[in-house]
This record gives structure tokens, C-alpha cells and sequence, in this order.
């Protein structure tokens, strides 16, 4: 059984050679001198990627003079003691994640239904659809907002959460039906006949093969159309009405104050995913050793 | 991405995903029935309330930082009046407000709230369209307390349909510190020293308004023709980098930071910000500065009009205006509000003497409002404006 | 990536329901709300209003698409410059990285790779107000830097801050899909190769970089694509004149309420960056988003 993606199987000889592809040790890439200048500029950029977010922790602890909290004052743990207390600020974020969790559920669904379609049956318009599937990722956000707002202006739907809800909906449809099709890809069908050629109706083999072994790839999907979701502004800025999600609402206070509250949510929500991602990590390779 | 997992780790773990994907949107949609009744955000009416005032943000007292809290306005309102209000913050600005009700009212539909706070000229525009009911005067007896100076404006000519909610002066904000002197004129604001760091208002009227008197022209009468010479103003520090942004209430924290060393600004923003940074001085160009102020209206087809006039005329009263006064220290529309301030004693009777609040005669004479423009000159303005601030 | 007849077409079915029914939720869906309203943009551009806010009445009318280029011509230009370059910074930031984790990476991959869409997890606006805290003129950094460029150095409202902004927003979509096409190389090749060619350095330009090409390719669009019409970096970092089209269709939408405008600016910047996206994968020589 492989799972490295629509390889063939090694042959007598490449299994002698060493093990399979993807799995060798880069042993000597490049001198030992090249080696650490990678390493060290990594590292460089891992600080690049974390500035912001450092900043954004370290403001979680500053007692701003005024209502917007950017300049150093400082150091406080009340902001802590008292994360939800604007109101409308939580409010908003507890939108962003109702909004998310609904989008994404029904994104994953559908996209996953599209991604065995395509990956497990031939059929014509197969092609096609692929293509088809490609053009939202690949339309400006600006044009799915503005031409979301037409639509619903023209067919007299008030704008808000629904309509956030199905903006979000199908920009992470596409998204989750091609990450996942790139999982399903490497899938051994062969499994599913094996299975119901032992007496496994076609239902059965479904939820207990093929289910459990292309749900690693619906997870990382849906994970990150999570973050999609939560993240995103410029369609929501579109669809949104009176309806607030978070940025939206910090971008409207932004006016007028920017609290530190704004801060201690975002490192909620950053804690929550980097906790998430460790653990899943950490599992993932303690048992990288074993197959089944 | 790990792909070499147990088959129990993978099932343990679908399990816990799937499990609080479905559980998730329940825990949620839980806690939704809670907040749709609350902020502006929720797309629900105005419930079992007599009355929904949908405001601008820090435009009434909060006391111990809670909008309903003990001895505020809206507290003492529903006690003395029996009502129930729903007060909420979501007018930020006119033009995203507009867009959001435009699709409604252009229907003939109504939308939520009984009461927004338009500024003057977007007033003006929604009375011209027809969006806006009569405010049942009759039954608002403290409506005569309004300041005779707004009474009858351009751009509600009959006073059928808006009553001032607050009112302020845009002038020339600056951070005396990084100046090194005190500034006068809009002149000062295109002093070289000051390169890359001055920001104007988004708010057209506000920075058209004060660089058109600087160069002689008036304000009550305004055509776009008469204009150009402001615009071409505008363009020409904004291509040669003397302005750096264009900005909304926000300049508050670049004039802080120092990213500006001055820029036009309004006072009340000025008041609040000089308690915390003594460094930050506000003044109205010698050439003049535009007074303005935003405005009560009920848009149409709101109901329980008689509920409405009853917090119009709470509000009008000048203790109840003067308690809100002190708390958001923007230019009172009541009159009578000067004396009650100096009746409550403390930190609102020094209001009582500040200039940025009750200006006296040579300062108010040296303010000017906006007349009125028509829809199709309001347009040319607005994309004159759009297109030299870059957007 | 061997294109291994027997996998791609083992256990494939001919079923004549199942494909079909399980892809029209999706496709449905996407036809709606992605297809149906792209094409009623199209037709607001070919509209005009009689009055400000009025409907707009459909007149196949092309004025608006002359006016987008005779107007705003010098802002697409900017745009797709500001976006082009965040592009190539973020191929030259983000490729030595994601080379690293491949080849450096060992046992913790799957966690320096997660480390890399972090940074997702908080807001796209908070991580960019956060930057302007960071590049505030009184800061450390900028301080820092007035001492070699002088005290009228700033960063913020200015094209590097925008730049700048683009490039750290999109970084995590660069670094991702060229980490995916690194991971699949059975670096024996490069071992291989250093052997021939006897020089490390020249055994990654012939041997990984075409291999990585795919997730260039791929970074490189989902890079561009967004940063061509954003508007909030601008919006933060930026001044009057570093205005993006994507500032001038959302004030036009949303403030001007002149949508036959706006759409028509919209559908230009779609054309315009298909346009290019086909060009780029001409000169690329690979094939789609194939990842």
C-alpha cells in the first residue's frame, strides 16, 4: 500500500536501494557552509513570519494611554483578566466563529464529495470540472465580493449572515475539493474491491476503508479553510450588510479605538491553533514508523 | 501532514474533528440567540424595545464604561419614561451607513432602528430622496431649546426632520511637541518642515471646507465650479507628499505616535485626547473652520413615532443634554446646557468655560457651515474628492 | 511527477449516476454564487445610471471600459507592479525556507511547515495593524534605520510599506505549495547529480529547482492574484499615492455607488490577471495548479 502519491510500487531493485521516495535523508545537500547559511537565514525568516505576532502577544499586555493601543505604555495583566469586555468585539468574534464553523462543515462536505468524483471516476466534463473548480482560487477577492454584492442587490436578499455564510461557502469549496483530490489521488482503490469482494456491502467499505484513509486530507482542509474563514475580509466586506465578523468589526472601531481586547482574542485564537498543530504533530510523527 | 498513522489514531481522531464540527455550530448558534438581540451586528428588529437609536460610537455617557449603566441617559430615560430603548453603536460613517440602507428604503422598505444620527449633509441627502419621516414636533415641546444657530439649516430647511444630536468644529489639530510652535493657519499646515507629515480628514467637507476658506471662498453657497481652486490645492500637497494620509477619527493615534506633526481634525476628539497627551493642541484657522454637527432623523416607515418623540424631547431637556455633554464633550445643541454644566460642578463645570465647547462670539464667527448641494453636485464632489485622496 | 498509467486508471469506475451526483452539491453551488454572479457583473459594467442612486439600466453601454483604462490606467499599472513584486520577494524569502524544512527538516517537518500557517490563525487585518505598530515612526525599527537614512526616513505611507505588507500577508501561500513539490524529490537525484556535475550548487539548479517549478508556479499565483487586488495593506501601510485598483472599486462600490464603474474596473483587473497568469505558465512551461 502506498500513500506517497500515484507512485508505482518500488521494484526488487529500488527496494534494495533504500527506501521509498520522499522518505530518503537529504544526507549531503550542499556544504556544511551552505548548510548553516540556510539555517541561518530560516531562522530569519521564521522571525519575519512571527513579528507581527510577537507584537500582537506582546500588546496584550500594554496599558494604552487613549483609546488606541500601539505605542508601548505599560505593562498590565488586566486586559487579561478581562478579554470580553467589549462587548461588541466579542460579539463579532463569536460571529466569525459561528460563520466559520457553518462554512466550513458544509464546504467540506460538498468538497469532498467533488474531490472523489473526480478522482475515483471517469466521466465526461471530468476535465472541465477541474478547470472549473481552479477559477475562483484564481479570481480577486475584490471580484467574488463586488459581484456577490450584485447578485444579492439585484435579488433583494437583505445582506448578513446568510449571505456571508454562502460567500464563504464557495470560496472554500474549490479550495477543499482540490486538497483533497491531491490526498485521494494516491488511494488504492483496489482496497475497495477487495473489501467488497470479502462481503462488505458498498456503503460499509466506504465508511470503514476508504473514509478513514482520505480523512487526513479533509482535515487539513478543513482546518485551514477554518483559518480561511476566520481570516477573511474583503468578501465578507462585500456580503456583509450590518453584520459584523471580527476584522470587519475591529476595521469599523478601528476609527475610533483599536482596544487591547482586539489583541488578547487574536492570541486566543493563535494559542488554541498552535496548541492544535502540536499535538497533531507530535502524534503524527511519533508513529510515522508504522503503516496501517 | 502525517500519513502514517495508526488506524485507532485516525479513528480517535476523525472522531474528536467530526464530533466538534457538529458540536461546534450547536455551542454556537447557542450563544448567537444571545447576541442577535444585542449589538448592531445581529439582523434582527427591535424586538420588544419601543425604540432602536442607532449612533455613532462614544456619543453618550457610559457610566463605569457600561452603556446602560446606573445614573447614565439611557438608564435614566427608560426609568423616568417607562420605554424601553435599544441603543447600539453602528453608524461609523455616513457613505457605508447609506450603502447599507440604501438597498431597503430605495424599496420603500423600512429598516431596523427608529432613530440614526446622520451628519448634516447626509441628512440633507436622505430628506431630498424621500427617506425620512416628518418628526412629530408637536410632541416633542423641548425641541424650542435648540441653538437658534441651527435652527432651520441648509440642509433641513423646514426643521421637519432632523434635530441636532451633537455638534463640533474641524480645525487644525496638532501635536505642539513635534511643531516646536504653535500653529494658525491652514498656511502652517503647507510649511515644508512638515513634509510627509500632515493628514487631512476623509471627510470631504471638513478638508475642501477649510482649505476653500483659507483661499476666500464661502461656504454657503457651494458649487463645484467655485471649488476648483481648492481642489487644485488639495492635489497639489497631496502629489508632492506634504499630506501623507488621508484619515477618519483615527488621526487621534498618528498625531500620538508622531507620524503626524499636525492635521485637520475635530475638537471634541481634541478634548478627550488632552486629558491623556497635554502635547496636543486643537485651533481653528484663522481663515476659518467648518462647524458641523450630526443629527437625529427617523428613517421611513419606522413605527412607534410617539415613543421616539419622547426620547427626542428627554434629550432636549438641558440637564439630560448636559449630562451627555460632559461625557462626550462635543459642542451642545441645547441651549441651557452651559449653565447646567456649571450647576453639576467638578470636572463638567471647567467644561463649562472650555472654548473648544461653547466658542465664543469672535470664534463662532469665524465658523461656517455647508450649504446644501444637489445630488449631481454632490457627485462631482465626492469623485474629485475620491480620486485625489488615491481611492 | 511519473504519470503512471496503471494507478491513475486502477479501480477507476464508469458509474453513470455516482460522479454526478456527488459533484452537483459543489458544482451547483459554485455556479450560482461564483459563475451567475460574474456574469451579472459583467452586465452591470455595460450599464449606466441615470441618476446617483438609481438603478443602473443595462445599455451594452462601453464607456466604462474606456474610462477604466483612460482613468485608472496608471493605478492597474501600480497595482500589478506592487503585486509583482511582493511576488518575486516572496519566491526569494520563501523558496530557501521551504528548502530548508524539506531538507533540514528531519523529524520535524510536519511542525516547522504548521509554524509557517500559524501566522494565519490570527487576523490578516490584526497581523497588518500589528505592522503598522511595529513600523510606527517612533519605534525601534524605524529609529534604527533614520540612523543610516536619515531623519526624514519613514516606512509607513510609503510603496515599500505596501510592499512590504503584500509580501508578509501572501508569504505562508508561497511557502506551502513549493514545500509540497520539494518534499516529493528523492533527493538520491540531487546526491546523484552532485556527483556528475561536482558542485552542489549546480546540481540544485539543474536537478531541484526545474523539480520545484510546479510549486513556484503555484506559490507564485497565490501570491499574485490576491495582492493584485487588495486593499487593506494599502489601506494601512499606505498613503494617497500608493492607491491599488482594488481601493478604487470598493470606494467606488461602496462610497461613489457607481457600480457600472466599479464592475467594469473589476472585470478588467479579472481579464488583465488571466491574461498574465496564462502568459506565466507559458514561460513556465508547466501545466496548471497541479500540486
Amino acid at each position: 500500500m502506498t500513500m506517497s502519491g500515484g507512485v508505482a510500487p518500488p521494484t526488487f531493485a529500488e527496494v534494495e536501494a533504500g527506501p521509498l521516495k520522499g522518505s530518503t535523508k537529504p544526507e549531503r545537500v550542499g556544504s556544511g557552509w551552505g548548510r548553516r547559511i540556510l539555517t541561518v537565514f530560516a531562522v530569519l525568516v521564521y522571525l519575519y513570519l512571527f513579528a507581527p505576532l510577537i507584537n500582537i502577544i506582546v500588546y496584550t499586555f500594554n496599558k494604552p494611554v487613549g483609546r488606541y493601543n500601539l505605542t508601548w505604555q505599560a505593562f498590565t495583566l488586566s486586559n487579561w483578566a478581562d478579554p470580553f469586555k467589549d462587548k461588541e468585539l466579542t460579539d463579532a468574534f463569536l460571529r466569525s466563529l459561528q460563520v466559520a464553523a457553518i462554512s466550513v462543515t458544509i464546504a467540506v462536505i460538498m468538497g469532498s464529495m467533488i474531490a472523489i468524483a473526480l478522482a475515483r471516476y471517469r466521466f465526461t466534463g471530468n476535465k472541465m470540472t477541474e478547470i472549473f473548480l481552479v477559477l475562483p482560487l484564481t479570481t480577486p477577492e475584490i471580484v467574488l465580493g463586488a459581484s456577490l454584492y450584485q447578485l444579492f442587490l439585484g435579488r433583494n436578499v437583505t445582506l448578513g449572515f446568510s449571505t456571508v455564510v454562502i460567500a464563504h461557502i464557495m470560496f472554500c469549496v474549490s479550495f477543499v475539493a482540490l486538497t483533497v483530490k491531491a490526498r485521494v489521488r494516491g488511494f488504492d482503490w483496489t482496497l475497495e474491491d477487495a473489501a467488497m469482494d470479502l462481503g462488505a456491502s458498498p456503503i460499509r467499505t466506504f465508511w470503514k476503508i476508504t473514509f478513514p484513509l482520505i480523512v487526513p486530507g479533509i482535515l487539513a482542509a478543513a482546518l485551514l479553510s477554518f483559518a480561511l474563514s476566520l481570516d477573511d475580509y474583503i468578501i465578507t466586506d462585500f456580503t456583509k450588510g450590518e453584520f459584523a465578523t471580527f476584522p470587519i468589526q475591529v476595521n469599523n472601531q478601528f476609527r475610533v479605538s483599536f482596544p487591547p481586547q482586539v489583541n488578547v482574542l487574536a492570541t486566543i485564537v493563535l494559542v488554541v491553533s498552535v496548541l492544535l498543530l502540536v499535538l497533531t504533530s507530535v502524534r503524527g510523527d511519533r508513529s510515522s514508523v508504522t503503516t496501517r | 501532514m502525517a500519513n502514517r498513522v495508526t488506524r485507532r489514531q485516525f479513528m480517535t481522531r476523525t472522531g474528536l474533528a467530526l464530533g466538534g464540527i457538529a458540536l461546534g455550530p450547536q455551542l454556537l448558534a447557542a450563544c448567537s440567540s444571545d447576541s442577535k438581540d444585542s449589538a448592531s451586528g445581529g439582523d434582527s428588529g427591535k424586538g420588544s424595545n419601543d425604540i432602536w437609536f442607532d449612533n455613532w460610537t462614544l456619543y453618550i455617557d457610559k457610566p463605569n464604561d457600561e452603556l446602560y449603566g446606573k445614573g447614565g441617559t439611557l438608564d435614566e430615560f427608560q426609568k423616568a419614561s417607562g420605554l424601553k430603548i435599544k441603543y447600539t453603536e453602528g453608524y461609523n460613517d455616513n457613505n457605508e451607513y447609506f450603502a447599507k440602507i440604501q438597498p431597503l428604503l430605495s424599496k420603500g422598505d423600512p429598516i431596523g432602528p427608529n432613530i440614526i444620527a446622520p451628519t448634516f449633509w447626509m441628512a440633507g441627502r436622505l430628506i431630498g430622496l424621500g427617506w425620512l419621516e416628518k418628526l412629530p414636533l408637536s410632541k416633542i415641546p423641548n425641541a424650542k431649546n435648540l441653538v437658534t444657530s441651527l435652527q432651520k439649516p441648509p440642509s433641513d430647511p423646514t426643521g421637519e426632520y432632523s434635530l441636532p444630536w451633537q455638534s463640533g468644529v474641524a480645525g487644525i489639530a496638532y501635536n505642539q511637541k513635534v511643531t516646536g510652535r504653535e500653529l494658525k493657519s491652514m498656511d502652517d499646515l503647507w510649511d515644508p518642515a512638515f513634509k510627509g507629515k500632515i493628514g487631512v480628514l476623509t471627510e470631504m467637507r471638513d478638508t475642501i471646507g477649510l482649505i476653500a476658506m483659507s483661499l476666500g471662498t464661502d461656504l454657503d453657497k457651494p458649487t463645484y465650479q467655485n471649488f476648483q481652486p481648492a481642489f487644485a490645492k488639495l492635489e497639489e500637497e497631496v502629489q508632492n507628499g506634504q499630506i501623507r494620509q488621508f484619515t477618519g477619527n483615527d488621526y487621534v493615534k498618528d498625531l500620538s505616535q508622531g507620524n503626524f506633526a499636525a492635521c485637520i481634525g475635530w475638537s471634541g476628539d481634541i478634548v478627550q485626547i488632552q486629558k491623556d497627551n497635554p502635547d496636543i493642541r486643537f485651533a481653528v484657522p484663522e481663515s476659518g473652520g467648518t462647524l458641523w454637527y450630526d443629527t437625529m432623523v427617523i428613517p421611513k416607515g419606522a413605527q412607534d413615532l410617539d415613543a421616539v418623540a419622547k426620547w427626542m424631547d428627554y434629550v432636549y431637556d438641558p440637564v439630560n443634554a448636559a449630562r451627555i455633554t460632559a461625557a462626550v464633550q462635543y459642542i451642545p445643541t441645547v441651549a441651557g446646557v452651559q449653565d447646567e454644566l456649571r450647576k453639576m460642578g467638578g470636572d463638567a463645570a471647567a467644561l463649562a468655560d472650555s472654548q473648544l465647547l461653547f466658542p465664543d462670539a469672535t470664534t463662532l464667527a469665524n465658523l461656517q457651515s455647508w450649504g446644501n448641494l444637489s445630488e449631481s453636485e454632490e457627485q462631482k464632489f465626492d469623485e474629485e474628492f475620491a480620486r485625489i485622496s488615491g481611492s | 511527477m511519473a504519470k503512471n498509467a496503471t494507478d491513475d486508471d486502477r479501480g477507476l469506475r464508469k458509474s453513470r449516476f455516482a460522479p454526478y451526483g456527488l459533484l452537483s452539491p459543489g458544482v451547483i453551488w459554485l455556479l450560482l454564487f461564483f459563475l451567475v454572479p460574474v456574469v451579472m457583473l459583467f452586465k452591470a459594467s455595460l450599464s449606466t445610471k441615470p441618476s446617483r442612486f438609481a438603478e443602473p439600466q443595462f445599455d451594452w453601454d462601453w464607456s466604462n471600459f474606456s474610462s477604466a483604462f483612460s482613468q485608472y490606467g496608471s493605478v492597474f499599472v501600480r497595482s500589478f507592479v506592487f503585486a509583482g513584486v511582493a511576488t518575486i520577494l516572496a519566491i526569494l524569502i520563501g523558496y530557501p525556507l521551504a528548502y530548508w524544512i524539506a531538507t533540514q527538516g528531519g523529524r520535524f517537518k510536519n511542525l516547522l511547515i504548521g509554524l509557517v500557517v500559524v501566522p494565519f490563525f490570527t487576523s490578516y487585518l490584526i497581523r497588518t495593524i500589528a505592522w503598522t505598530s511595529l513600523l510606527q515612526d517612533e519605534n525601534f525599527i524605524v529609529s534604527f534605520l533614520r540612523i543610516f537614512m536619515g531623519q526624514d526616513f519613514r516606512i509607513l505611507a510609503t510603496p515599500a510599506a505596501v510592499i512590504g505588507g503584500l509580501t508578509y500577508n501572501f508569504m505562508s501561500f508561497m511557502i506551502l505549495p513549493i514545500y509540497v513539490s520539494l518534499e516529493k524529490i528523492d533527493f538520491r537525484l540531487t546526491e546523484a547529480a552532485g556527483d556528475l556535475y561536482g558542485s552542489p550548487w549546480t546540481a540544485f539548479r539543474k536537478v531541484v529547482f526545474p523539480l520545484s517549478l510546479p510549486g513556484v508556479f503555484a506559490g507564485s499565483l497565490l501570491v499574485f492574484i490576491p495582492a493584485a487586488g487588495d486593499y487593506l495593506n494599502n489601506r494601512y501601510l499606505g498613503s494617497p499615492q500608493t492607491s491599488m485598483i482594488g481601493t478604487v472599486v470598493q470606494n467606488k462600490f461602496l462610497v461613489q455607488f457607481d457600480y457600472p464603474q466599479a464592475a467594469a474596473l473589476s472585470i478588467v483587473l479579472m481579464v488583465i490577471i488571466t491574461v498574465l497568469v496564462l502568459v506565466y505558465s507559458r514561460f513556465m512551461g508547466t501545466e496548471g495548479l497541479a500540486v
